[in-house]
């Protein structure tokens, strides 16, 4: 009798444990959509990026996207070339962007529940090689077990070494450009 | 009547260099972007092949492989197929990946090429050309070896 109900208890306890972990835990993406958009009285410029790779840790609320630069495709091919180049994002030697960052709210999400949840990030962006901090807002959905995240915000690009004095960059391309980031999230 | 025909020549000469200065503007601004299918392929090798010279050394891999104007490498790669996917721009995406091997090829197809994919099969042996992103590697914040990434893809052989 003993032995009976010590295994139906360490039956219960590895149930709970396995449901346990498969909500918990990292979750992963490598559907998403990064755009660059950048405003001027001269001319709307925009960039699309959707080789980007980000995870979520739903415990410590660590968001994490690895982008990679060269990855971002232009309308116009001139626009392109000299957004790779050394001058701009020198992206043969910055490969890729990254953004490290927390969730400061991630108890307020409840990954195993429809909704949509507003989430609060702080954290670092590298661009060019060079780290600043960030704060944004975003938004997660949970919708039948499915995981999306919507995010836009502004960066400054002189904050990451790209500025331009003359020419016509200077007069065609924002100080400060919008980013929307999207990404699908599933269970790693 | 000799000033009437040096005006009438400097008029011409600076109309025909506006003309011509203003076309390659044109040109240089309208300029398509790179046909990567219709270019010559740069590289041909096995996904593995790719994956262990980034795992070696990443900075002699990105040299060898990226342009500094994002024109980078177009490579042929061929492998087992391991996931087919689409992303956000509805356009496929299939990962060329070996059992045992830390990271595979990632190629993202084009709204042109979307439709070779549709008969593909997991476990199939593929070769796919394309132009290289960026290379594989272990991020220690992800927690995970990325891939190496290709896009203007198109399937030009299968097993």
């Amino acid at each position: 009798m003993k032995k009976i109900s010590s295994i139906v208890v360490s039956l219960v306890l590895l149930m709970t444990f396995s449901a346990y972990s498969q909500n918990q835990g990292k979750l992963k993406s490598s559907k998403s959509h990064i755009k660059f958009y950048s405003h001027t009285a001269v001319e709307d410029i925009e960039a699309n990026n959707y080789t980007s790779v980000s995870t979520i840790d739903t415990e410590s609320g660590e968001v994490v996207f690895s982008i990679p630069m060269q990855g971002f495709e232009f309308e116009k091919s001139t626009m392109q070339k000299h957004f790779n180049q050394e001058g701009f994002l020198d992206t043969k030697t910055y490969p890729k962007g990254k953004l490290v960052g927390k969730i400061t709210n991630i108890d307020e999400i409840d990954f195993s529940k429809d909704g949509v949840y507003q989430a609060d990030v702080e954290g670092e962006l590298s661009i060019k090689g060079k780290t600043k901090p960030i704060s944004e807002k975003g938004s997660i959905t949970v919708k039948n077990g499915n995981i999306g995240v919507e995010s836009k915000f502004n960066i400054t690009l002189a904050d990451y070494g790209i500025s331009f004095v003359k020419g016509k960059p200077s007069t065609n391309v924002a100080k400060e450009v919008e980013v929307t980031v999207l990404a699908d999230y599933q269970a790693e | 009547m000799k000033k009437k025909k040096l005006i009438r020549l400097v008029a011409g000469v600076a109309i025909i260099g506006t003309l011509i200065a203003g076309s390659s503007a044109a040109f240089m601004f309208f300029r398509p972007h790179r046909d990567v299918q219709a270019a010559k392929t740069d590289y041909s090798l096995t996904n593995s092949e790719i994956v262990s010279e980034y795992l070696k050394d990443s900075q002699a891999a990105d040299n060898k492989y990226l342009a500094a104007d994002g024109d980078s490498k177009i490579l042929e790669v061929t492998g087992t197929v391991n996931k087919i996917s689409e992303n956000y721009n509805d356009q496929k995406v299939i990962l060329l990946k070996e059992k045992g091997d830390h990271a595979g090829v990632s190629a993202t197809f084009t709204a042109e090429t979307n439709h070779k994919v549709t008969d593909l099969k997991i476990g199939e042996t593929v070769t796919v050309k394309g132009v290289i992103r960026s290379g594989a590697a272990f991020d220690e914040d992800l927690g995970f070896y990325e891939n190496v990434i290709l896009e203007k893809s198109d399937l030009v052989a299968q097993k």
